[in-house]
């Protein structure tokens, strides 16, 4: 599809991926043949610097994926009320996030597009600025979050009861319990355009002011092609954060109405001694 | 044909329409968003830690704004 311009045709703008190969019947596109490049890519950098990982923290690749790895471990730990519970699901989100920010960022390198075409269709695209590939991924992702919620809190009833605030008895409640179930399922819709429209988008943004700015293009496109950077490394931020708190709300509201009993609310009897010593100790001294 | 309908490109003035119209709403969403984040530091320093928190919404205010972007490209 072209862009209409004033001054001519406009760039070439791609929107959907398109089909380079037909492998006996399976077509293979153009974004899923950048996509399995980068995850090589990602898979011989990562195991590299698994073994490079020392006490003291490295500097340049390895201290990046050191800051990733211990950002994300700390967001997820600190999104359950409860220590320990999310411990287990480091490593996948851990993944998701270094797999979308990498895809994300190979929209940026000058091979996309144009440069290499296969016919009439570019030979590389961003994996990410494929919906069925963003889709595939919220997926995957909103699955692992019911399955653990639903495992994290003890049953299918129990999980089913934290979309009802109240009693599910109560009109009023079940219906807005409902409502809750539904936003719940559109949750994977939201998660996948997200990052499909910020990605194609931004490659768009970038093709458009290139052409503007014709023989200036580099210069033109130069402030957009900074703020993609950023726009990338926060899209894979928002992405897992967001699955990580639609796991963290389940899980933590299914705790709050089961076990309150002895984790949150001490009873009297239960106070240490230093905590009830203290009101006889504050007295003496002021009697001193 | 009418003379007016045949010099005007109105599926160009719709895409135009489509884009400034679905733009003001994420604008003045993103706007509130970052003034009231600015607001909340300013009365509370300690607030400026949940600048992350600031930005899932921000991303999710942006998203209706991409929507309307996308559009334009089914108008023919």
């Amino acid at each position: 599809m072209t862009l209409p311009y004033i001054f001519g045709s406009g760039p070439t703008v791609y929107v959907a991926p398109q089909t380079v190969l037909n492998f006996h019947g399976l077509t293979v596109t153009n974004s899923e043949l950048y996509g399995w490049g980068i995850i090589v890519v990602i898979l011989v950098l990562f195991i590299w610097a698994a073994h490079k990982v020392k006490l003291y923290p490295g500097k340049g690749f390895i201290g990046f994926v050191e800051e990733g790895v211990t950002f994300i471990t700390n967001l997820v730990e600190g999104s359950f009320n409860r220590p320990g519970v999310g411990r287990k699901y480091v490593p996948y989100f851990v993944t998701v996030f270094f797999f979308i920010l990498f895809n994300n960022w190979s929209e940026l390198l000058p091979v996309i597009g144009d440069a290499f075409r296969h016919g009439s269709a570019p030979l590389l695209r961003p994996f990410t600025a494929d919906l069925d590939a963003t889709f595939a991924i919220g997926v995957v992702t909103m699955g692992l979050v019911y399955y653990a919620s639903v495992k994290e809190s003890g049953g299918f009833g129990i999980y089913l009861r934290h979309f009802f605030v109240g009693s599910p008895k109560n009109p009023l409640y079940f219906v807005i319990g409902l409502l809750e179930m539904f936003t719940d399922l559109t949750r994977v819709i939201s998660l996948s355009l997200r990052l499909y429209l910020n990605v194609t988008i931004g490659m768009i943004v970038i093709d458009v002011f290139a052409y503007l700015g014709s023989f200036a293009g580099p210069v033109t496109a130069l402030p957009f092609y900074l703020v993609e950077i950023f726009i990338c490394m926060l899209q894979a931020y928002i992405f897992t954060v967001l699955s990580v708190m639609y796991l963290a709300v389940a899980v933590n509201h299914a705790h709050d109405h089961n076990d309150l009993s002895h984790d949150e609310y001490l009873t009297e009897d239960e106070l240490p001694e230093t905590i009830k010593a203290e009101p006889g100790k504050v007295g003496n001294a002021g009697g001193v | 044909m009418d003379p007016i309908l045949a010099t005007l490109n109105i599926s160009i003035i719709g895409k135009g329409l489509m884009i400034g119209g679905g733009f003001i709403g994420p604008g003045i969403g993103i706007g509130l968003i970052g003034g009231n984040y600015l607001q909340a530091v300013g009365r509370n320093p300690e607030a400026a830690k949940f600048l992350g928190q600031a930005l899932i919404f921000v991303a999710i205010v942006e998203l209706f704004g991409l929507l309307a972007f996308a559009s334009i490209f089914i108008v023919k």
